[in-house]
């Protein structure tokens, strides 16, 4: 990954930090930590408890990870700019006493609130307010920036590597299997939503969510001889400003259309959820439309397809 | 390896009961409850709403499932336990929820007031509550406690069904592991190895067998996977990899695709759910040749020191005893990785309580005992610097004299036992 994109990242955040007047940033959620760090890490499924994967400290303009070595740490991260992995609650907490600006802080924001990171504030920064600023991250997300745009479209790359293995795969063979090995063939291991395959009569219908370098791909739809069934309609209608109603509309089938990038991301328009959403420009899109699934770009000039077959 | 467990391979394996299973779990969790005075609780993590409902979220990325989460809503008193999930795997569950939203939020609260009425004043376990919940003011006036006070001491002893179901992940994942030994050659890549590994996690899936041939949904695979499986080629200096704040080496670290050579030490490391019961794969493979004598030597002593431990393991025994009994047989280095642990406890997440040899110190393992149901991953190291080192793990069971083997002992190759 570009430390360019990694430190474009991190002036974001530090930007929208002294916007909302917060003076550390305490990140527990993955996709968070990924986004103000750009620390890789061994990948894991599904929800985690809250820890405090990543520390943004406006005064110092540092970034800080949990981790006991350097493997998968960017720039401008170093070494030590590290606090090693802990079972004890105590070392946990005079490690973060020893993060240069959190004592001292007025504000700390957090993107999830636990009973026991409250407490546990209260010893190293007594003086703190501790404030939800999930949707400080969301917002700094929201809007991708060229590099993002870049990473999204490889890692939807790898995702069409992987329809097209599990197309090409014979019947007497698992299509999921082909699909997996063919993306483990590019590097690519760590799953979003994962493989999905199902057989309809004559058609195979395939999802593919992949995570590449932090970034989240993916492509879905019935194929028959080949090529993919239905209509872009949904994804055609991803212009900015779209509405609830706007998209509802165009769908042909169940849909949902979502933020994507580290993945699942602001905004979330489906039946029942997002009606105040309008579409802006520069999000990046997941477009459920039935079994079809793109990815698509907002842009000024219309929606752009990042999910074209390679 | 000696001791007083069974022949694993020639017993049939126990099928476990999902819903003897579900119920014995909610008893333990409300009996928790209970004796700490929670009224209720109301759970977003994954592997606390597959305790209290039985419901097994989607093994997908984080991001996906903190937005799509399950919610499960318990009262300490009676009536099932409520779960609200957007794929609820054959467990009955009401619409579902949106926590992460500002404008699904509220339906949350309402959720909640449905099963534990007013809450104000009241004790009431969460397991974290999101920013939108906390703007809109859900469990406002309720006294919050960390969920883990309940769950933890609930979770601790398994039940059977809990046990056979530990057993099969881990059968299943040593049957797959096969696929991704022989693929681990001179010129393959982590990501190859892996991809074989995930692949044939699938055959044998009766699930994923089914969809593949009836064209129902493949999502539903009965094994899940729960980690990208680590196959991490080793130094053989404790300075000869990453720099660690720990003066040993970086494991696992989960990043980057090297390509082997022959004679790397891979250490390998895996996790695949069933019903949500982790498994935990440990090996050190040898790349592209037999092991050297010095080799030999590594995993000679490492299984010195997992027949030393396992030999004390009986209810009533410490976690300080095991310990004590493993240091007793490599004098002049701690056999674990100092950031890990001796052993770890594995369920429905992949470590849990008893970890035995962590940083929470000597006094913390004296002070806790072994009951019949726990369960323990001994994953023991052993070092050379300048061969470099033999990491494996095996699952025990206590049981009401001693321990048993979970999964099908499976071979050390190409290690001679």
């Amino acid at each position: 990954m570009s430390g360019d994109l990694v430190l474009a990242r991190r002036d974001r955040v530090l930007d929208a930090m002294a916007s909302a007047g917060i003076d550390v940033l305490v990140l527990g959620r993955q996709d968070n930590a990924g986004y103000a760090c750009g620390m890789r890490r061994l990948w894991t499924a599904g929800t985690r408890p809250f820890g405090a994967g990543c520390i943004v400290v406006v005064s110092t303009q540092r970034v800080h990870a949990l981790s006991s070595w350097e493997a998968g740490i960017e720039s401008p991260m170093t070494f030590d700019d590290l606090y090693p992995l802990t079972w004890n609650p105590r070392i946990m907490a005079a490690s973060m006493a020893g993060v240069d600006g959190l004592a001292g802080a007025g504000r700390i924001g957090v993107d999830e609130l636990t009973p026991s990171f409250r407490r546990a504030a209260a010893g190293f920064a007594p003086e703190a307010e501790i404030v939800a600023a999930d949707d400080l991250m969301v917002e700094v997300r929201v809007h991708k920036m060229p590099g993002e745009v870049e990473a999204i479209s490889r890692a939807c790359a790898a995702a069409w590597a992987g329809v097209d293995a599990a197309l090409a795969a014979p019947t007497s063979a698992d299509p999921a299997g082909a699909a997996i090995k063919a993306m483990a063939a590019l590097g690519v291991t760590v799953p979003s939503s994962g493989v999905k395959v199902e057989r309809r009569g004559q058609e195979l219908c395939i999802d593919v969510g992949v995570i590449c370098d932090l970034y989240e791909g993916g492509v879905g739809g019935c194929f028959a001889d080949d090529r993919r069934v239905g209509t872009p309609a949904l994804a055609e209608a991803c212009v900015v400003g779209a509405s609830h109603a706007d998209l509802a509309t165009a769908a042909t089938g169940d849909w949902l259309v979502r933020g994507l990038g580290m993945g699942f991301e602001r905004p979330v328009i489906g039946p029942g959820v997002g009606t105040g959403e309008r579409l802006e420009a520069g999000m990046v899109l997941s477009v459920t439309d039935g079994h079809r699934r793109d990815v698509v770009h907002v842009t000024a000039d219309g929606p752009a397809v990042l999910s074209q077959r390679p | 390896m000696s001791g007083d467990g069974a022949p694993v391979d020639e017993i049939a394996p126990p099928a476990p009961d999902p819903g003897r299973m579900g119920s014995e779990r909610l008893n333990r969790l409300r009996h928790q409850m209970r004796a700490q005075g929670v009224d209720g609780a109301v759970l977003m993590h994954g592997p606390h709403v597959t305790y209290a409902t039985g419901h097994v979220p989607e093994a997908v990325d984080a991001g996906h499932a903190n937005h799509r989460r399950a919610v499960a809503i318990v009262s300490a008193s009676d009536g099932p336990a409520r779960l609200h999930a957007h794929d609820p795997s054959g467990v009955e569950a009401g619409p579902p929820l949106w926590p992460e939203l500002d404008d699904g939020a509220a339906r949350v609260g309402e959720a909640i007031a449905d099963v534990l009425g007013d809450v104000t004043g009241r004790r009431v376990a969460v397991d974290g509550m999101t920013g939108a919940m906390a703007r809109a003011g859900v469990l406002d006036g309720a006294g919050l406690v960390g969920a883990s006070r309940v769950l933890v001491p609930a979770r601790v002893v398994k039940t059977e069904d809990e046990l056979a179901c530990i057993d099969q992940s881990q059968r299943h994942t040593e049957r797959a592991m096969e696929a991704a030994q022989a693929a681990c050659v001179p010129g393959s890549s982590r990501a190859e190895v892996a991809g074989a590994f995930l692949a044939a996690l699938r055959d044998g899936d009766p699930e994923s067998g089914l969809s593949h041939r009836n064209g129902t949904a493949a999502a539903s695979a009965a094994y899940q996977n729960g980690i990208d499986p680590i196959f991490q080629p080793m130094p053989t200096r404790r300075d000869g990899g990453a720099r660690t704040a720990t003066g040993h080496v970086a494991f696992p670290t989960g990043v980057d695709n090297p390509v082997y050579a022959e004679g790397d030490l891979v250490w390998v490391d895996a996790g695949v759910g069933y019903h949500g019961y982790m498994s935990d794969f440990g090996r050190t493979w040898v790349v592209g040749r037999a092991p050297t004598a010095a080799e030999q030597s590594l995993f000679d002593r490492w299984m010195a020191v997992l027949d030393a431990s396992l030999a004390v393991v009986r209810p009533g025994a410490t976690l300080g005893d095991v310990g004590r009994a493993a240091r007793s047989v490599e004098l002049h280095d701690t056999p674990w990785l100092p950031h890990f642990y001796l052993a770890h406890g594995v369920g429905l997440e992949s470590a849990e309580m008893p970890m035995i040899g962590t940083d929470l110190g000597p006094a913390f393992d004296d002070a806790y005992e072994l009951e019949p149901g726990m369960v323990l991953v001994f994953e023991p190291v052993t070092w050379t610097d300048g061969v470099g080192g033999y990491r494996a793990e095996e699952i025990v069971a206590v049981t009401d004299d001693g321990w048993r083997l979970l999964g099908g002992a499976h071979h050390y190759e190409p290690f001679r036992q």
